[in-house]
């Protein structure tokens, strides 16, 4: 027994210790350092951080070029497979353009409608400092699935911005280095996504699975049980990272997991990403300000012009209010004065026709007098009386003869 | 030595460090062509077959390297496959020193017995310190894929190796 304890323990020692003819490092050594690097890079010691960008840049190139002969192989081997199935899928796709061809119109109201909405509401994004970038590495590792893409920091990637494949959501940056960049995929086990699923707009956290799908936590299992259609899932855009409406994938009636998880289907293969666009998601008011400050100022004096040109006309109109005023009043006192001036015209006439009137009574009166008191006015060549027609005679008719 | 005899010793010398560090820098892996239940580690093959058979072929520190290279490439934490790869080693050593009688199906058992207790360790690692989620059922298939392949891969090994150290002797 002893014995072979202590044959086991010289085969650990020689095995662990023992350094080979071409080992400048035992393994002990090497295992410590190891662990070390481990253990400091856990805690974020910055000297490691260093290093282990210094390295992640060599080995994403290096990678990528030594990918190339495998890449190039799969890549034939795809456009072989491709080719074989490329008649039936023309044929579908042509009847597909027809059905989709209609439908295309009405979604781009539906869009235009949807926008004016989210306007409305204060919810309408839009994209910000988007990138193209290349995919370098495609590693289905057991434990990450991720790719690493050619832009990083110097692109203006930042952490946390999102990586579409066309229209349709891959992930998310969750590395930066200075020339490259690693995207979590949603089929990572570790990605939690924040979802909505339709018909029935239910809300719910859709995470990897580690393969090729991914699943549907935290919702109620009620609100899908009822549901016989096919769903859409699609980001509800809670928690503000993502937004909303970023389709993702379809979860068919009868897929559901051992666990009666629901499985949601991708819409893109993540396994064929070749180059995909990353970019980030901010209010429109604060893009514009970064995007077109010239714009908004042009536009802000316009505005200034034409509220001047508007308080211009205010003014003009108040005049006028105040002139149609004036003259309504004006008017009104010309009426009155015309009323007075008739109304005096009036009274002059009939001032005048009582006048006439009283002279014509006098002067008839005269002649009636005259013929009977004429002769005792009139002078002739017996008295010394007036001489017919002077004021003297008259006045003498009118006083019905000479008074003494 | 011919100039064909001076790269056949140089592939039969340098062969396994090229292999390591393609294998562990290539994104190449079996669940690209769809074949489910199906991936292994062709770098825990290399390194316990090189250190069981010859094992001044692959350095430590080449190993230590291509751990961290791994690890990057696959996004592990830095250090967790440099660990395994020098524990497989040191386990490699520990088996050629108390074997008297090489046998391959000893050394496959061992080679079984070894992935699930690295397996495990770097599971552990993973999840409780570094809290990463890692579906257990595909590691698990992983090694016994692994291990399978070890009888395969081994032929190949000293296949190779033969060739190379045949057709060096013979020029």
């Amino acid at each position: 027994m002893e014995t072979s304890r202590a044959d086991f323990v010289i085969a650990i020692r020689s095995a662990f210790l023992k350094k080979g003819t071409k080992q400048r490092f035992s393994l002990l050594s090497l295992i410590f350092f190891s662990l070390i690097f481990l253990t400091l890079g856990e805690l974020n010691f910055r000297v490691i951080e260093h290093i282990k960008t210094g390295i992640k840049e060599i080995v994403y190139r290096s990678s990528f070029i030594i990918s190339g002969p495998e890449n190039l192989i799969r890549n034939n081997y795809s456009t072989i497979k491709n080719h074989f199935i490329l008649y039936e899928e023309n044929q579908k796709n042509i009847s597909e353009l027809e059905i989709l061809k209609s439908i295309d119109l009405s979604n781009q109201i539906l869009i235009l409608e949807n926008d004016k909405y989210k306007k409305l509401i204060d919810d309408y994004f839009i994209n910000t400092n988007e990138v193209y970038a290349k995919v370098l590495i495609d590693k289905e590792s057991p434990f990450l699935r991720s790719v690493v893409l050619n832009k990083g920091s110097r692109n203006n990637i930042k952490l946390g911005m999102v990586v579409l494949d066309g229209i349709y959501l891959v992930g998310k940056v969750v590395e930066i280095n200075y020339l490259t960049s690693r995207v979590l995929l949603l089929s990572d086990i570790n990605s939690k996504i924040p979802v909505s699923m339709e018909p029935g707009d239910v809300q719910a956290i859709m995470s990897g699975n580690g393969s090729e799908t991914g699943i549907i936590q935290y919702t109620k299992t009620d609100s899908l049980k009822n549901n016989d259609d096919d769903l859409l899932v699609f980001t509800s855009g809670a928690g503000g990272l993502f937004k909303s409406g970023i389709p993702i994938g379809k979860i068919k009636k009868e897929n559901t997991s051992q666990k009666g998880e629901k499985i949601v289907n991708f819409y893109k293969d993540f396994s064929q990403l070749k180059y995909v666009k990353v970019l980030s998601f901010s209010k429109e008011k604060l893009a514009l300000d970064q995007l077109s400050k010239k714009r908004i100022t042009k536009i802000e004096n316009q505005i200034q012009a034409i509220n001047k040109t508007k308080e211009n006309l205010r003014i003009l109109l108040e005049q006028k209010e105040i002139e149609r005023e004036i003259r309504l009043k004006i008017e009104e006192e010309n009426t009155i004065l015309k009323n007075k001036i008739i109304k005096l015209q009036n009274e002059i006439l009939i001032t005048k026709a009582n006048k006439k009137n009283k002279i014509q009574n006098n002067e008839k009166m005269y002649i009636e007098l005259d013929k009977v008191f004429g002769k005792k006015c009139r002078k002739t060549i017996f008295n010394n009386l007036y001489k017919y027609g002077s004021e003297q005679y008259r006045a003498c008719v009118l006083n019905k003869g000479k008074k003494n | 030595m011919t100039n064909k005899g001076k790269v056949n010793f140089f592939l039969y010398t340098y062969f396994p460090v090229i292999l390591l560090f393609i294998s562990v820098l290539s994104e190449f892996d079996f669940k690209n062509i769809e074949l489910k239940y199906f991936s292994f580690e062709f770098s825990y093959i290399l390194i316990f077959y090189y250190s069981l058979k010859r094992r001044d072929s692959l350095g430590y520190v080449a190993i230590f390297i291509a751990g961290l290279f791994s690890d990057v490439v696959a996004g592990s934490p830095m250090g967790m496959s440099s660990l395994i790869y020098l524990l497989l080693c040191g386990a490699a050593a520990y088996l050629r020193n108390i074997t008297l009688s090489p046998s391959l199906f000893k050394d496959w058992i061992f080679f079984l017995v070894t992935l699930l207790i690295l397996n495990s360790l770097s599971f552990m690692l993973l999840t409780l310190i570094s809290n990463y989620n890692i579906n257990y059922l595909d590691q698990l298939i992983s090694v016994i894929v692994t291990a399978l392949l070890y009888l395969i891969f081994s032929y190949i090994f000293n296949f190779v190796d033969n060739f190379l150290l045949g057709s060096n002797n013979a020029s």
